[in-house]
C-alpha cells in the first residue's frame, strides 16, 4: 500500500523544525523511525501533508548520564536503549521494555521519542520510564518545559504535545539507593507480537520494608496507569507473596482495559494480577542485589 | 519540495543518484527504480520481514523506510552478498541445510542473519532466534534457518554443489543413486541470491497497475456505481465494472459456479469486489479507488452459518434457489449400522469441538500480470499460482478463448498452502485490462487483500461421537458437522465431503455416519487450506480418542494401536489403502519420545500428548470431468547429451517438488542429478499437470517423469547395446554410465551414447503420463472424494510447558514419525514435516481470522493475525519409517499434507495432560486456558 503524496522537509535545526511544525500546526507530522506513522499513513490514520524529518538533528540523538541525569534524546532508537550498558544498569525495566518492541528490523529503526509520541496505549517504554519517574523535555516555538513523563500522555494517541513541540529527551533521575526496576508484559507470541498487558514496577527497600514504591499498568487503559493504591499498600511493609497478590489484586482493579482482538477485558485484568505480582517480585530482587 | 527530492544511495556498493519521490519508500525504490527485487513485499507493514535490507549495517524493514530518509546512506540487499560471483557463506549454508523453501522470506532472512554475523560472526542459537524473530517463514524453515546460521563458517570458500549435505539425513536405506539422497534444491541458488523472479518482480515495458476495489459492506444491493471521477484522474487509463466484464458465473468446482467478476447486483461479504482500475503506477491506481463512488441498499448479513440457515435468514444466492436456506452441500453417508455399533460398545462417548477460520498465509501476495499479444490475439500471463491449469481453464472460459489462445507461466511462487489453487479476479481482470488497453497489466493483492479473498480453512462445528468396547476397539462413529462456508463455493463441495471422507482411514471403523452441511454466510469464501478440510475433524477424533480412552483407563496410543489401519484394507467407505505402516509411526514415536516414561509422570504443568494423522497421495479425481492423464512430461536429450531437458507443469510452490521431479528423472534415465534442467513451467512447452494441491506431485508427476524418462533411457541405451554388441536388457544406466550389470567393466558414457542417438534419429525425447486407477471409490453420491492410488500416515508426541497464572503454552518438544513410503529427498521430506508441525501449531495455539458485527476483519494482517516465529519453534524430531508404497514412483507417496494432521490433536491432548484442561475450540488460547482452569480447578485425575 503506497501513502499519500507529501511534502517533505529535512530541517537542520531544531528551532528550525520547531517553526515548521507551528506553521504547518496540525498538518504537520514529524518523522522519526517511521515504524508507526508510515503504517499511520498508510491507514489514513495520520493524514499531514507535511512530514517534517528530524533526522538531522543531532541534540535528538544518544544517551548519556550527567549530574546524575540519565538524558536519552528522542531520536535514539529502541535497539540503542535496548542494548546501553547504562540504560541496562541504571534503568533495567526500561532496558526490557525497549527489548520487547517489535522485531530487530524494527527496533534498529524505531526511537523512544517515536514509542512516546504516536502514544499507543501498548506502548512498552512508557510505562517503564514512567515507573523510573522519568521527565520529558520539549521545545517548541515559545521555549523549552518538562514534564513528568505521566502527564504527557492525555488520551489513546493524545499527547500534551502543541503544534510545533518537539520532544527532546527522555530525562532519568538517579534511582534511589537500594531500589530495582522490573518491567513485566504477555503477549501471544514469544516473537514480536503486541502486548495484551503489562506491568513496570519500581521498588525501593530498607531494613527489610519497603519505602517506596511506583506501579505502572500498560495496555490496559489509554495511558500508562499509575496503580497508586498499589504502591501504598506495600509501602512500608516488608515483601512478601501474599502482600505482592494483594497489591496485584489492587491494580486489576485499578486497570481499564477493553476488549480487542488481541484479549478480553476479563483476561486483561487477570493478567494485569499476575504481571503486577511478578514485577514487585522482580523489582525486589533487583533491589536487593543493588543493595549488595 | 513536494517534487521529486535528489538522493544519493550508496547500494551494494555502489554510489546511486536517484529522484525520489517523498513518499517513496525504500523498498519501493529498490524494486521499481533499481530492479532489485530480493527484497520483498509481503506485508507493506513492518511485520513480516521480507523486505529486510541492511541500512548501514543494521536491518530494517525497507517497506517502513522512506527513500528520503535513507539518503546518504549505505544499504546493501540480498542481491549484494556474494562476492565476484561467489555466494556468501550464510547463502551456501541456507542451501545446504534446507533452510528455504518457497524461498520469499529468504532474502530477508539472510540479510537478518548478515546483520547478526556481521556484528557477532559466532552467535548462540539464542541470539540467531532473536536475531531473525522478524522473519516470518510460512514454510516452516525455522529449525534448518537456525542450523544454517549455526554453521555459517563452515562455507567460507566452499563451492556450493548439489551433493547431498553432510548433515543430510537419510532414513531409509534404498539402492538408488539420486533417489532417496539429499541432493540440494533444485531452486535454491537462485533463492537465495534474489535471482528468483516471483509474479511481482516481472517489468514489462509500459506496463500499468491494477487495483480491485471491494465492497466495504457484508451484505447490500448497488443501487448506484459512479466510477467517472475515478476514471478523471491523471493516469488513470481503464476502469472496469460489472459492464465491462463478462456476465458470467464462474468458480473452480463446475458444480457450484456461484462467483462473478465483478458484483452486478449484489454483494455478500466485505471486499466482493465492484470495479477495477489500472493506472500508471500503484499509487495513482489507489487513489482512483478511493474515488470510486458507490451507494446501497444495505441488507441484513449473517455470519453464523448455524444462522444462516435458520427460517427467515437473509438469503445470500437469491438467484440460485438450489440454495435455499444458505446451504451451499449436502453430504450423507452411512456405511454399516451406526446404531447396531453404538448398541455394541461397551463405552460411548460424544462431544461438540468448533474449529477456526484459520488462513494460509503465504508469505508472497498473489499477483498476476498480462500481456495481450496484439499481433495473435493471444494472452500471456504470468500467475502465482498452485494450479496453472485451473487457472488456464478458468480463464479460457471466462473470456471465450480457447486455451490454446492462452500462455500461462507460472514463475516461482512463495508459498500457496491452498490459497492460490484458483484462478483469482487478479487474474481475469489482468487479462482483461491488458486486452482493453493493450499493455500489459500487473496486480497483486495487499497483506489485507490476501485475508479478504481469503480462501482458508472452514470453520467447522463438529459433533463427535464414537463407540468403543472394553478393550477400545472402535464399534462405531457419528460425526456431524457444519461448515462455514462463506460467501462463494471455491473448492467447499470437496471441502465438506473431505472433513468426513477421511477419518475411516487411520483406524478401523465399521460402523460410521456422516453428516455434513457447508452453509453460506456473508464472509470471505473459504476453500482448501492444507489437510483440505480434515484438521479439525482430526482434532476433534484424536481428542474424543483419548478422552475415551481415559474413561476406559487405557493408555492413548494403546487404543490407537488396538485400532490402527493395515495395508491392503478396503475402509467402510470403499477407499483401497495400499501400504500403511501407520502402527509403526506409533511405535516409534512412541519409543523415541519416551513416552511410557513420561505418560502420567509429568510434574503440573507439563504435558505430553498424541495425534494422528495421514492423507491422500493426490487426489483420485480432477475438479471438472476430463479424460486427460493427470500429469505428463516430456524429457528431450540436449544434442550432446550432456543435459536434459524436463518440461512438466507441476506447481514448485516451496515443497520441493521441482527438486524430487529432477531426481526421479536423473535416478531413472540414469544420470547425476546435475545434468538435467527443469523447463519454465509454461504451458507453451509444458504438458498438462493439474498442479500442486492434494498432495499429488510426487506420486502423480512422478510416475510422468518416471515414465517419460524410462523411454529416454531406453533409446540411450538401445544405442550402447549396439556399440557394447550387448543385450540391452543386460545393460543399466547409471550415475552417467551405461555397464554391464554382470561385467560392470563394459561399459560406455552414457553422453557419448545419447550423442549417437542423436546422430541417428534426431531429437532423442521421451512422453510420460500418468492417470490414477479407473472407478476408484464406491458407488455413492461424494464417493470420489478421498480415493487416491495412496495413503499417508504419520504419528506426532507433543510436548508442553505452560504457564499455569497466565495460560501461556509453550510447545518444547515434537516427535514424529511419517509413513511417506520412500523418500525421495530427506532434506525436503524433513522440511515438509517440520513445517507442518510449526503450522500446525499456529493453527492449534495463535490462529484465527476475526470479525466485527458487521463482518468487517478485524485481524487481516501480520501483527494481529499471528503466526508462530522463530521463537514458538519447538525441538522438532522427524523420521520416515520404512515403507515401500507399490501404487508410487519409486514406491514413494505424499507427506507434505498428512503431516500437518497429526500435529492439532497432539498438542491438545499434550495441553490437557499438563493441566487437566479440554479446549474443544480452537485456538486454544491462553485465555481458554484460564477460564478452564477458573471452571474446573485441577481436574480429577491429574498430578497436582
Amino acid at each position: 500500500m503506497t501513502i499519500a503524496a507529501i511534502t517533505y522537509h529535512r530541517p537542520a535545526t531544531l528551532a528550525e523544525a520547531c517553526a515548521l511544525g507551528r506553521q504547518h500546526g496540525s498538518d504537520a507530522a514529524f518523522l522519526a523511525g517511521g515504524t508507526e506513522l508510515i503504517p499511520d499513513y498508510q491507514r489514513e490514520r495520520e493524514t499531514a501533508q507535511h512530514l517534517i524529518a528530524l533526522d538531522s538533528i543531532r541534540e535528538l540523538r544518544g544517551i548519556s548520564e550527567e549530574d546524575g541525569l540519565l538524558r536519552i534524546g528522542a531520536l535514539t532508537t529502541i535497539a540503542k536503549v535496548a542494548a546501553s550498558p547504562l540504560v541496562r544498569a541504571r534503568l533495567p525495566a526500561l532496558a526490557d521494555a525497549a527489548r520487547a518492541i517489535g522485531s530487530p528490523q524494527i527496533r534498529s529503526m524505531a526511537t523512544i521519542g517515536g514509542n512516546f509520541c504516536r502514544a499507543v496505549p501498548c506502548a512498552d517504554t512508557p510505562p517503564a520510564a514512567i515507573a523510573c519517574a522519568a521527565r520529558v523535555r520539549l521545545a517548541g516555538a515559545l521555549g523549552a518545559r518538562e514534564l513528568d513523563a505521566e502527564a504527557f500522555f492525555t488520551g489513546v494517541r493524545k499527547t500534551a504535545l502543541n503544534p510545533g513541540d518537539v520532544l527532546v529527551e527522555i530525562v532519568v533521575p538517579v534511582q534511589p539507593h537500594h531500589s530495582g526496576t522490573s518491567y513485566q508484559r504477555f503477549a501471544r507470541r514469544r516473537g514480536p507480537a503486541l502486548a495484551v498487558a503489562a506491568v513496570a514496577a519500581r521498588v525501593t527497600l530498607e531494613q527489610g520494608r519497603i519505602t517506596g514504591a511506583r506501579i505502572v499498568l500498560g495496555a490496559v487503559a489509554p495511558t500508562p496507569l499509575i496503580a497508586a493504591r498499589a504502591a501504598a499498600l506495600i509501602e512500608g511493609e516488608p515483601p512478601s507473596d501474599a502482600l505482592f497478590e494483594r497489591a496485584g489484586a489492587l491494580c486489576a482493579e485499578d486497570a481499564l482495559p477493553i476488549s480487542d482482538v488481541r484479549g478480553s477485558a476479563e483476561y486483561r485484568t487477570e493478567l494485569v494480577r499476575v504481571l503486577a505480582r511478578r514485577a514487585l517480585h522482580e523489582a525486589v530482587a533487583r533491589a536487593a542485589g543493588s543493595a549488595q | 519540495m513536494s517534487g521529486e527530492l535528489m538522493i544519493r544511495l550508496n547500494v551494494n556498493g555502489e554510489d546511486r543518484a536517484l529522484a525520489v519521490r517523498p513518499n517513496a519508500t525504500l523498498l519501493a525504490v529498490l524494486r521499481d527504480k533499481l530492479d532489485l527485487t530480493g527484497a520483498k513485499r509481503g506485508c507493506g507493514a513492518g511485520d513480516c520481514g521480507a523486505c529486510t535490507v541492511q541500512v548501514e549495517g543494521e536491518p530494517v524493514a525497507s517497506c517502513l523506510m522512506l527513500a528520503a530518509a535513507a539518503n546518504g546512506k549505505s544499504i546493501v540487499t540480498v542481491e549484494g552478498l556474494a562476492r565476484d560471483g561467489d555466494l556468501h557463506p550464510l547463502q551456501k549454508a541456507f542451501v545446504k541445510h534446507g533452510a528455504l523453501q518457497c524461498g520469499y522470506c529468504t532474502s530477508g532472512a539472510l540479510m537478518s542473519a548478515k546483520a547478526l554475523v556481521d556484528r557477532n560472526p559466532d552467535p548462540s542459537r539464542e541470539d540467531i532466534k532473536t536475531s531473525l524473530s522478524g522473519n516470518l517463514c510460512r514454510c516452516g524453515a525455522y529449525g534448518r534457518m537456525v542450523s544454517a546460521v549455526e554453521g555459517w563458517k563452515e562455507y567460507d570458500g566452499v563451492t556450493l554443489d548439489a551433493r547431498p549435505h553432510a548433515h543430510g539425513e537419510r532414513d531409509q536405506q534404498r539402492d538408488h543413486a539420486v533417489v532417496g539422497h539429499g541432493v540440494t534444491r533444485y531452486d535454491g541458488p537462485d533463492k537465495v541470491t534474489g535471482r528468483a523472479k516471483y509474479t511481482a518482480d516481472l517489468r514489462l515495458p509500459g506496463m500499468l497497475h491494477g487495483k480491485l476495489f471491494g465492497s466495504p459492506i457484508a451484505h447490500g444491493r448497488i443501487m448506484r456505481l459512479d466510477v467517472s471521477k475515478a476514471r478523471a484522474l491523471p493516469g488513470v487509463v481503464d476502469v472496469l465494472t460489472a459492464a465491462d466484464v463478462p456476465d458470467a458465473w464462474y468458480g473452480v468446482s463446475p458444480a457450484r459456479e456461484d462467483e462473478q467478476l465483478l458484483a452486478k447486483d449484489l454483494v455478500r461479504y466485505v471486499g466482493d469486489e465492484i470495479a477495477a482500475v489500472a493506472a500508471v503506477d500503484e499509487e495513482t491506481a489507489e487513489r482512483a479507488i478511493k474515488l470510486i463512488e458507490v451507494e446501497f441498499e444495505e441488507l441484513p448479513a449473517v455470519f453464523d452459518p448455524v444462522a444462516a440457515m435458520a427460517p427467515g435468514a437473509p438469503v445470500i444466492h437469491p438467484e440460485k434457489p438450489r440454495y435455499a436456506g444458505n446451504i451451499n452441500t449436502r453430504v450423507d453417508w452411512h456405511f454399516g449400522d451406526v446404531e447396531k455399533g453404538f448398541a455394541e460398545a461397551d463405552h460411548v462417548r460424544e462431544q461438540r469441538f468448533v474449529g477456526n477460520r484459520t488462513y494460509q498465509a503465504p508469505m508472497e501476495p498473489h499477483a498476476a500480470l498480462a500481456r495481450w499479444e496484439n499481433h495473435a490475439g493471444r494472452l500471456t500471463i504470468w500467475t502465482s499460482t498452485q494450479t496453472p491449469h485451473y487457472v488456464h481453464r478458468s480463464l479460457s472460459r471466462m473470456l471465450g478463448m480457447p486455451m490454446g489462445s492462452i500462455r500461462v507461466i507460472r514463475p516461482p511462487v512463495g508459498g500457496g498452502f491452498g490459497a492460490k489453487a484458483e484462478a483469482t479476479p487478479l487474474d481475469f481482470c489482468s487479462a482483461i485490462f491488458a486486452k482493453r488497453t493493450g499493455r500489459p497489466v500487473m496486480m497483486e493483492y495487499s497483506r489485507e487483500e490476501m485475508f479478504r479473498h481469503f480462501r482458508g480453512r472452514h470453520k467447522q462445528y463438529i459433533d463427535l461421537k464414537i463407540g468403543v468396547k472394553q478393550d477400545g476397539t472402535i464399534t462405531a462413529v457419528e460425526q456431524r458437522v457444519v461448515l462455514d462456508g462463506g460467501a462463494y463455493t471455491s473448492y467447499g463441495v470437496i471441502t465438506a465431503y473431505y472433513a468426513g471422507s477421511m477419518l475411516p482411514t487411520l483406524y478401523k471403523m465399521p460402523n460410521y455416519r456422516y453428516d455434513g452441511t457447508r452453509v453460506y454466510t456473508n464472509l470471505p469464501a473459504s476453500g482448501a487450506f492444507r489437510g483440505h478440510g480434515v484438521p479439525q475433524p482430526r482434532f476433534a477424533f484424536e481428542s474424543l480418542l483419548d478422552m475415551i480412552a481415559e474413561d476406559i483407563r487405557l493408555d492413548p496410543i494403546e487404543i490407537r494401536l488396538r485400532n490402527a489401519m493395515t495395508p491392503n484394507t478396503r475402509t467402510c467407505n470403499a477407499l483401497d489403502i495400499s501400504s500403511c505402516e501407520f502402527t509403526a509411526t506409533l511405535e516409534r514415536a512412541r519409543d523415541t519420545s519416551k513416552w511410557i516414561e513420561k505418560k502420567g509422570k509429568l510434574p503440573r504443568g507439563k504435558g505430553i500428548g498424541v495425534g494422528c494423522g495421514g492423507f491422500v497421495s493426490g487426489a483420485g479425481y480432477p475438479i471438472y470431468r476430463s479424460d486427460f492423464p493427470h500429469s505428463n512430461a516430456v524429457i528431450r536429450v540436449h544434442e550432446d547429451g550432456t543435459g536434459i531437458s524436463l518440461h512438466i507443469a507441476a506447481a514448485e510452490i516451496g515443497q520441493g517438488s521441482d527438486t524430487v521431479l529432477v531426481q526421479m528423472a536423473a535416478e531413472e534415465l540414469g544420470v547425476p542429478y546435475e545434468w538435467v534442467w527443469l523447463a519454465d513451467c509454461d504451458t507453451t512447452t509444458s504438458p498438462l499437470d493439474l498442479g500442486s494441491y492434494s498432495s499429488r506431485v510426487t506420486l502423480m508427476a512422478g510416475h510422468a517423469v518416471q515414465r517419460a524418462a524410462a523411454k529416454v533411457r531406453a533409446q540411450v541405451v538401445a544405442v550402447a547395446a549396439a556399440e557394447l554388441s550387448r543385450d540391452a536388457a543386460s545393460l543399466v544406466a547409471r550415475g552417467g554410465r551405461i555397464f554391464v550389470k554382470e561385467d560392470p567393466a563394459v561399459e560406455m558414457d552414457w553422453a557419448a551414447a545419447a550423442r549417437l542417438a542423436f546422430s541417428r534419429q534426431g531429437p532423442v525425447v521421451g512422453t510420460g503420463s500418468y492417470q490414477p486407477p479407473k472407478n476408484l471409490g464406491g458407488d455413492f453420491k461424494g464417493g470420489a472424494v478421498g480415493t487416491s492410488p495412496a495413503y499417508s500416515f504419520s504419528t506426532a508426541v507433543a510436548e508442553v510447558t505452560m504457564d499455569l497464572e497466565t495460560g501461556q503454552i509453550s510447545v518444547d518438544r515434537v516427535t514424529d514419525f511419517s509413513d511417506a513410503g520412500t523418500v525421495i529427498n530427506p532434506i525436503t521430506f524433513h522440511g515438509q514435516v517440520e513445517g507442518s508441525i510449526v503450522m500446525g501449531l499456529g493453527e492449534t495455539l495463535l490462529e484465527d481470522t476475526l470479525f466485527d458485527a458487521k463482518g468487517r476483519a478485524m485481524n487481516p494482517n501480520l501483527h494481529d493475525y499471528l503466526i508462530p516465529t522463530m521463537y514458538e519453534i519447538p525441538e522438532i524430531h522427524t523420521a520416515a519409517v520404512e515403507s515401500f508404497e507399490p501404487n508410487g514412483p519409486f514406491g514413494a507417496k505424499e507427506v507434505g499434507e498428512g503431516s500437518l494432521l497429526p500435529v492439532l490433536g497432539a498438542i491438545a491432548n499434550a495441553i490437557y495432560d499438563a493441566c487437566g484442561v479440554r479446549v474443544t475450540e480452537l485456538p486454544i488460547t491462553p485465555e481458554k486456558i484460564l477460564r478452564g482452569l477458573a471452571k474446573h480447578g485441577p481436574a480429577t485425575g491429574v498430578r497436582a
